[in-house]
Formats: C-alpha cells, structure tokens, sequence
C-alpha cells in the first residue's frame, strides 16, 4: 500500500503541475463568455430563435449593474427588445448581427473587452462599483462604446450622473449637435421627438416623471468622438420591444430602430 | 626540391608542352611498349607454367611492375622534352608596380606594408629582374603612376584600384615588348573587386600579372563595420532599421555599442556581442526617420580598448525623408469592428490618411477621410486620375462582384503600372468567399485562394511570427527581433480567421496562425509588377486594442508599419534614383537616372527633364537624356566635386505643364574605404594572377619571381626544347620499379 502510495503520488502532483501550466497559459487568453438567458422582470422563459448559435460580427451586449433597487432593473425589456433590434438591424443594415444579445458583468474578469458594443437600460438605477466604475472606463478608452436609456426626469439624472461622474470625473456629458455624425450615419436624424415608453398605451404621455423633453447627449473622447451615447427622458427599449405591438404608435418604433442603427454603425465607424 | 627531382621550376612545367625529340614517330613508341608487355607477360606465363603454376594476381603484379620499367626505358629513348617560351634576355620590360595605398601604410609584425615591399625589392629582387629585363617601376593607387624608386612611396594615396591602375599601365605601355607585370599590394581594392569587363581586357593583353601579397590574412585587434544597409529615403516618422555587418579580430566573445546618430544626436543604440574570429554578423538598429529634410545618419560603433584601426568603425550614409501624406483608399463592404480600430490605429500617423467608403446598407455608402465632399461621391473610382490619385488600396470584406470589370482591370493597372499598394483582408465577402478566384484578383493575390467555400471563420486563431516576419521590419512591434517574436506570440488571439490557400512561389509568408489545429499563413506579401500586394487571413485583429492594456501599442504599431509598408514605395511620376546605392567612393562622378510617367503613369516619353542640385560644391542644373531604348526613362552624369552629401530634385514637364518631380541623395567620401579590409585581400590578388597566367607569391617566397617570369610568351620571347630523360625522378622511378619487383618476387618467393 505504501509502494503504491509512493507511486501514485509523484504521478498525481504532476498531473496538478501540468493541469495548472495549462491553465495558467489559456488564462492568460480571454475567451467570450458563452451565450446565457437569464429571467427577466418582464419574460421569464422567452423562446430562442432557431439560429442563436450562429456567430455574428455584432452582438448586444446588454449590461449586467448592481442597482439602488432590489429587483434587476438591467432585465427591462430583456431580451424582447434586444432581439427586436437585432431583427431590424439585420433589415435595415449591411451590419451581420446575432440573433440573441449577450448579458455582460463588468465583474466578469476581462470579458466585456471581447463586446464592443454595450448598452444599459434603466441607468436612473444604477449604482456601479468604484471597480466597475475603473472597468467601464477603461472598456470605453480602449475603443468600446457605451449606450444607456430609458431613464427620466431630475431624480434619476441624478443617479445616473452619481456613477457617470466615477467612470470618467473629466470629462463632461454635452449634448450632441444635430450636425454630429452619428445623426447622419446612415439616416439624417436632424428631426428627432420624444419616444415613450409603453406607458403611452395607457397614459397618453410621452413623458415620464418630469421628464418632458427628451435629451440627446454623450461622452467625448480626446479625439471628439462619441464613447457614450445617453438617452434621456426617453424609452428607446420600449420602442425596439414592443414594434410588433399594434397599440404602441409605428412612428415611435421607426425612430427608435433607425435611432439605434445610427448609434450602431456609428459605434463600428467611429 | 621541386627543382631537384624535376631538373627544372614548376614554372617551366606550367608553361611548357611536352615533346618528343627523337625522330621516330609516337605511335612506333606506343607499340613498342604494347610489344614489350606482351613479350614480357607471355615469357613470365611460360615460366611460370613450367613452375608448376602459381598465384595469377601475384603474376599479374610482377608483369606490371616489368611492364612499366620497360615502358619507361622505352620513353627515355624516345627523348621526352618541354617545349616552353622564353622571354628573351635584356629585350622585354618588366612593370614592377607597388601599392602606395593608405592601406600599404597598415603595420604588420612591426614593419609597414610597403616597408616591407621596398625591402624586397632593393633586397635583391629589383636587380634580380634588372640582370634579365628592363624594369620599370610603377606607383598604385586610383591609377598607376611611374616612378623612379621606391623611395619615393609613402603609403598615403587615398584610393586603390587595381583594375584601373593596371589599365592604365598596360595602355601606357603598349607598343612596348612588355613580359610581364609584377604587383606588390595587399590587394585592398576600393571598388571592391576587379570588375569583370577590365580583367577581361586585362587578360586579352597576354601579359601575366604576377602578385605578391601582403599584410596579414586576418584582422588583428580591430573590429570593423564592414558595411551599412539602409534605405536612401523614408516617410517621415518612419522606423527605419539600420542593418550593420560587423566583423572583428582578437576580440571573440567581446561586447561594443552600436550606435545610430543624426547630426551628433544618437537616435538609436545598442550593445551586440561580437561574432567569432574572422567571421562577421549582422546586427540590426532600429530608429526614427523624423522629421521632413534630408540629413547624414552615422552608423558606429565604440572602439574597443586595444583596437588598432578605429577608423573602420564609423560608416555614414545620406537619407532623404518625404513629408506629406500617403493616401490609402479603404473600401469595406460591411460595418464591422476591424474597419473601426485599423482607422484608429493610424489616425494618429501624420502621413498617413485612410480615405474610406463603407456599404451601411445595401444601396447606402459612408465615407471618411475625404480630402473634399466630391471624394469617392460615385462610389470606387472607374477612371484612372481618381483611382492613381491613391498610393495604396485595401479591399475589406467587399464581394468581388461589387467591381465592374473595367474597376477591375483598373485595380490591376493600380498595382502593376502605378507602382501602389494592394491589400486584402479577411472576411465573410472576402476572398475565396467573395468571388476573388475570377480576374484579375488570382494574379494579384500573393496567394492560391482554396477552391471551397466557407473559408472564413469566427473561430480563434492565434498568430505568431514566421522566420522571415521575424526579420521584416513590417511585423516589427518590438525592436528587439527575439523579444518581437515573443510578444507575437503572446497577442491576443484574434477572432476570426480565414484559410487564404497556398502561397504562391516568390510570395513571402511573414505570419502564420493556428487555428481548427492546423497551421495557416496569417500575413503574406508579394511584389508585383511595379507594386505589391499583400493578403491579411483576418478581420479579427480588432482584439489586439480591446484586449490589451490603454497603454499597450502593439495594435497601433503593427498597422502602421504594416500601411506604410503598404505605400511606402509607391512612386510619384519621376522616380528618381543613382547608381550604387547613393554611394560615391573616391570617385567625383555620379549617374543620375530618372523614370518619368505622364498623368495616367504610362512612360513619358517626351518629357524634359532637369536636375537640381544643391551640396558641397554649390548648386547646379543638368538636363537629363533619354535612353532611346527605354521611354521614360532618363540619365545624366553629374560630377560632385567636393565630399559630402548632394540633393538632386528631378524636375519633369512638358509643354502643358509640370509632370512632377522627385528627389534622390548621394554621399561622397574620399579615403574612407582605404580605413576598410585592411587584411591581405588573398583571394583577390589570387585570382588576378591566375587568370592573366601569372603566379602569386605570399612576401616569404617572392625571391623566385625573377625565376618562374622567364616563362612567358608576352614579349619577345624564343621557344625552347628542355630536355626530361636525364630527369633524376625518371632514374629514381626505374630504381623504385625494379626494387619493388625484386622485393616481391623474394616475398612470394619467385625468385
């Protein structure tokens, strides 16, 4: 037994050796995070279209925040609307798109340096950590692109900017000419409205809060590019999920789609 | 000893035929030995046989060694002789010519080279030849000279050029009965070498060079920088890389630094160990170009404590840096992330612009990078002025069908007449799955493009460098060669890749990947026509700037380079260069040439074309001359009087206006190159001798030169019979034969 304990233990330690030089030299690579659905405020079960395993040059990736509520205000919409977007990109750009979005966490070691593309609904509720303050800092300089929506009025500006002003303490948040190249993309866009959220069914409103007028403006880098695209007092989500909702106005969705088909190739481009 | 057993020098026998004295004809010889080992073997047969036989090898032995003494009394009778030509006494001249190089001045165990020449020959070789020939005496440097003794030499001639000196001597001298010549150097050549047509002319004279060298065959405590590569002209803010070839004597396994400096200022520099003894290696420096201008780059390296020559350690050479921006033309046939970060990795590059057109939607275009809002507004150029108005294209993931077949064959003119840059990368519309196997891509493609579909993958690949990547400053992200290939490998991986085919013989693969566990090349590029093209297996190097430190540049690095790479030598319509590289050594003259192309690049024929230039000497104009045999091209001899750095400006034009102009640098140094190869240069004087029919003789042996010179046909010459049968080998060969028969026939005993 102890011939035998002598053997197999010289054997196994080289096994955890070479286990962990293999280990550390595929870490050392940062491979995507695979494809993940997750339950969501809204769809708790939402069905897969049929070619989600396809790869694409262009995924959704919906960011995972830490929020001031309980609940995981980052599944707004989710994935309806991701999916939604992705149909109209498909239709209306030459942008090879996958069909499911990709729920990314900053936390998430160096994975969302593999998404370019991010987008975050609801940031009147984030609350990010000084780390994923860092994380998304570094992600935008390195040449991501960042989009948020769907929050509205004073209070939660507030909150947004409460985190904002960790990510990037220099650099101010302007709001974007008319004449800025990520209005005329692929569509002039110099005739913009407000798009409500689905509220508007019921209330009529195309506000919310005291959110009255809606607000286009962004994050610079030193070179006058756009890095961060905010959304304000207005729910471009609701627009892209619920475009097959004959009760929600066509116009609002047409705006909303073109909208994010604009940020998209401008984010691809710029 | 030669002598002794021969009767006569080996000379005699190099130069000499032989005869037959006797008046009987050879072929009565030839029988005779036949007769003679027939008699001779059909008596040992028979004796043998009454013997009562014996061993047939130990018989067949005996009947040789009996057969060969007979053959050899039989050539005797015959009166062998050599038949040779013999200069006759006190009526031919012979050129005795010294080397008065600097290089001669070189101390060698104490005493100078051409001390120790002129010891030789007033220690007895000069009267040796004075009691046989007239001998006159020549001093060698650019040219050769006449001189009255040696007295007079100094070794402080700036230049040696063994061709054109002996040229000049033997046209100097013709129509005088010249028997040969005799040549003292270290065969130090400035040029390099003897170039072949002079030897030619110097062999068809008929007069042997004798030489005698000098000087050690190796260096001894000196390490040298025997030659600079670098480029005559650059983009400013370039990254050049210097490659200096190093040798060195008595300093194996030593250290010194290589050092690159502009006007004093060292841009670059670096410690390399020292090769072997003897043997030299090539040790590259990278740098900034800089700015616009043109200025003297000094390549150097610190003398060693000991070192006997420092002069060879310094070479300089004269750069020409271009401002203004190359033009790249991006067409991309959809939005993808590569398109977005290979902008951003150039943006920052000052002579660099990407003017793009990207297909948004599938009736939509955006473009970038314009120089006006008219650029590119009817999609990819379709005549030649908007599309050679570009130094470089690159095709993304755009379907080949997307060009018309006149955009096609545009493309291919780009390339092949424009003298620009062509590169394709990967993607799902690119290449072998964008419809590229149809003409004229597959001869522009550096690659064979596979023959299946679905080539393009969004799956992992990881690059590293090839050996040749290694060298080729494109893929150069780390100025260390070593370090570079490691870094490659540690890059990220990219996120998609593409199997391009097979290289194609002549292409150069600088990058491979492995991917789907097969290898595949990565980066491969190809010269053609007066362009190139280059093929990059992916669009997923985006991952290079995502996944790497902010501060990490290897993604800004890599495309720079690799763009410039792309444009860097695309030519403008005067395309103006000078022979040897811009280096003018001891010479006051220099070639200009100049390819001039009108406005749609086709050669210029009818073009005037001037030369501005400005050096040392002033400023000056010279008109340029057709070459009749090949339009568009021009040339011009331009003296540079004054050492130092020349600029030429090549203007051309025609009656409706300027065609356009182009600039090229030359460097002049005087004495430089005599400070270089300071070891005997053997080989050279070797050659020399041998192929004019003259002998070399190392310094210790030269006593005999007065000797073997006899021998030749050059000048008045008579043509003696030198009789062999009372040679002494001859009569040792018949003892040696007989001794050797006896001493078998006692072992075997057949006595």
């Amino acid at each position: 037994m102890t011939r035998l304990r002598r053997t197999l233990f010289p054997a196994f330690l080289s096994l955890v050796l070479l286990g962990s030089v293999y280990a550390f030299q595929n870490s050392k690579q940062s491979y995507p995070k695979p494809f993940r659905q997750y339950p969501a405020v809204e769809y708790y079960n939402f069905p897969l279209p049929p070619d989600w395993q396809e790869k694409a040059e262009w995924v959704f990736g919906r960011l995972i925040y830490p929020a001031v509520v309980s609940y995981p205000r980052w599944t707004m919409d989710y994935p309806r609307s991701d999916r939604h977007l992705a149909q109209a990109l498909r239709r209306l750009t030459r942008v090879q798109v996958r069909s499911v979005e990709q729920p990314i966490s900053l936390d998430d070691g160096d994975d969302v340096y593999n998404w370019p593309w991010l987008y975050a609904v609801e940031v009147g509720y984030w609350n990010l950590t000084d780390a994923e303050c860092l994380k998304l800092r570094d992600y935008l300089l390195r040449g991501g692109f960042f989009m948020c929506d769907d929050f509205h009025g004073t209070r939660e500006w507030e909150n947004f900017t409460a985190s904002m002003k960790r990510v990037f303490p220099d650099r101010p948040i302007r709001e974007i000419p008319d004449n800025d190249p990520i209005f005329h993309v692929i569509y002039d866009l110099d005739q913009r409205y407000q798009v409500p959220g689905a509220q508007f069914i019921q209330t009529g409103r195309v506000y919310e809060h005291d959110g009255f007028e809606a607000r286009w403006r962004g994050i610079y880098d030193d070179k006058g590019r756009i890095i961060v695209a905010i959304c304000h007092n207005m729910d471009l989500g609701d627009s892209w999920e619920h475009a097959d909702n004959p009760k929600y106005p066509e116009k609002y969705s047409a705006l909303g789609f073109r909208i994010a088909a604009n940020y998209v190739v401008y984010a691809m481009t710029h | 000893m030669f002598q002794f057993l021969f009767k006569y020098p080996l000379a005699v026998f190099e130069k000499g035929t032989i005869v037959f004295l006797a008046a009987w004809p050879a072929w009565i010889l030839a029988a005779a030995i036949l007769a003679a080992a027939i008699g001779l073997g059909f008596a040992l047969w028979k004796r043998m046989s009454a013997r009562g036989g014996a061993h047939s090898l130990r018989g067949a032995a005996i009947w040789m060694l009996q057969s060969a003494l007979a053959a050899l009394l039989l050539l005797l009778l015959w009166r062998p002789a050599l038949s040779v030509a013999t200069l006759a006494p006190q009526q031919n001249v012979v050129a005795v010519v010294v080397d008065d190089s600097r290089s001669m001045g070189v101390r060698d165990n104490g005493q100078t080279r051409l001390e120790n020449a002129a010891a030789l020959l007033n220690g007895g070789l000069l009267s040796d030849l004075r009691k046989r020939f007239q001998v006159r005496l020549y001093q060698l440097g650019g040219g050769a000279a006449r001189i009255d003794s040696v007295e007079t030499l100094k070794a402080d001639l700036p230049a040696t050029r063994i061709g054109v000196g002996l040229t000049e001597l033997l046209d100097g001298v013709a129509g005088l009965p010249l028997g040969a010549v005799v040549l003292l150097s270290d065969g130090s050549d400035n040029a390099g070498g003897i170039d072949p047509g002079i030897l030619a002319s110097i062999r068809a004279r008929r007069v042997p060079v004798n030489t005698i060298g000098f000087g050690e065959d190796r260096l001894r405590h000196d390490v040298e920088l025997d030659k600079v590569q670098l480029p005559s002209s650059a983009m400013a803010g370039s990254r050049l890389e210097a490659l200096a070839t190093v040798r060195q004597g008595g300093f194996a396994g030593g250290k010194t630094k290589l050092s690159v400096r502009r006007n004093g200022q060292v841009l670059a520099s670096r410690e390399i160990a020292l090769p072997g003894d003897g043997k030299s290696a090539t040790e590259p420096v990278l740098f900034d170009a800089g700015p616009e201008g043109v200025s003297d780059i000094e390549v150097s390296l610190d003398a060693l404590p000991g070192e006997t020559n420092a002069a060879n350690n310094r070479l300089v050479r004269t750069l020409s840096v271009s401002g203004g921006k190359r033009r790249i033309l991006y067409i991309e046939g959809e939005p993808r992330w590569e398109f977005k970060f290979l902008r951003r990795a150039v943006e920052d590059d000052q002579n660099l612009q990407i003017a793009s057109m990207l297909r948004t939607t599938p009736n939509k275009v955006y473009r970038q990078g314009l120089d006006n809002p008219k650029e590119l507004e009817d999609g990819f150029p379709s005549r030649v002025d908007d599309l050679f108005g570009y130094d470089g294209v690159i095709i993304g993931s755009v379907d080949a069908g997307y060009f018309t077949q006149a955009q096609r064959d545009l493309i291919r003119e780009f390339v092949d007449r424009r003298g620009g840059g062509l590169l394709f990368l990967g993607g799902r519309y690119a290449l072998a799955d964008g419809g590229y196997d149809a003409p004229p891509f597959p001869d522009l493609l550096p690659v064979e493009l596979p023959r299946h579909a679905r080539t393009f993958r969004r799956d992992p690949a990881y690059p590293y460098l090839t050996a040749a990547g290694r060298d080729s400053l494109l893929c150069r992200i780390e100025d260390d060669p070593d370090r570079n290939v490691a870094r490659w490998k540690n890059l990220p991986y990219l996120a998609n890749f593409q199997d391009v085919g097979t290289p194609k013989p002549g292409a150069t693969v600088l990058a491979e990947m492995t991917a789907d566990n097969a290898r595949l090349p990565l980066l491969v590029t190809e010269n053609y026509g007066r362009g190139r093209t280059a093929v990059f297996a992916t669009a997923g190097s985006w991952r290079w700037q995502m996944l790497q430190p902010l501060a990490d540049m290897s993604d800004e690095v890599f495309w720079r380079q690799f763009l410039r790479w792309l444009v860097a030598d695309t030519p403008g319509r005067v395309a103006a260069s000078t022979e040897r590289a811009g280096i003018i050594d001891d010479d006051n003259q220099v070639r200009l040439r100049a390819e001039v192309r009108d406005n749609s690049y086709l050669p210029a024929a009818d073009a005037q074309v001037t030369a501005h230039i400005s050096g040392p000497d002033g400023g000056k104009t010279v008109t340029l001359a057709p070459d009749e045999n090949e339009p568009g091209r021009y040339s011009a001899t331009v003296a540079a009087v004054k050492t130092g750095s020349y600029v030429a400006e090549i203007v051309a034009s025609r009656p409706g206006g300027e065609l356009g102009r182009g600039v090229t640098v030359f460097h002049r140094e005087d004495g430089t190159a005599e400070n270089f190869h300071q070891e005997q240069n053997r080989a050279l004087l070797q050659q020399l001798a041998s192929e004019t029919g003259g002998h070399y003789y190392p310094a210790s042996a030269a006593r005999r030169i007065g000797n073997d010179i006899v021998f030749s046909e050059a000048g008045i010459s008579t043509r003696e019979a030198h009789d062999l049968w009372d040679m002494p080998a001859f009569f040792l060969l018949a003892i040696l034969l007989r001794c050797s028969e006896w001493l078998l026939r006692r072992r075997w005993g057949m006595v």
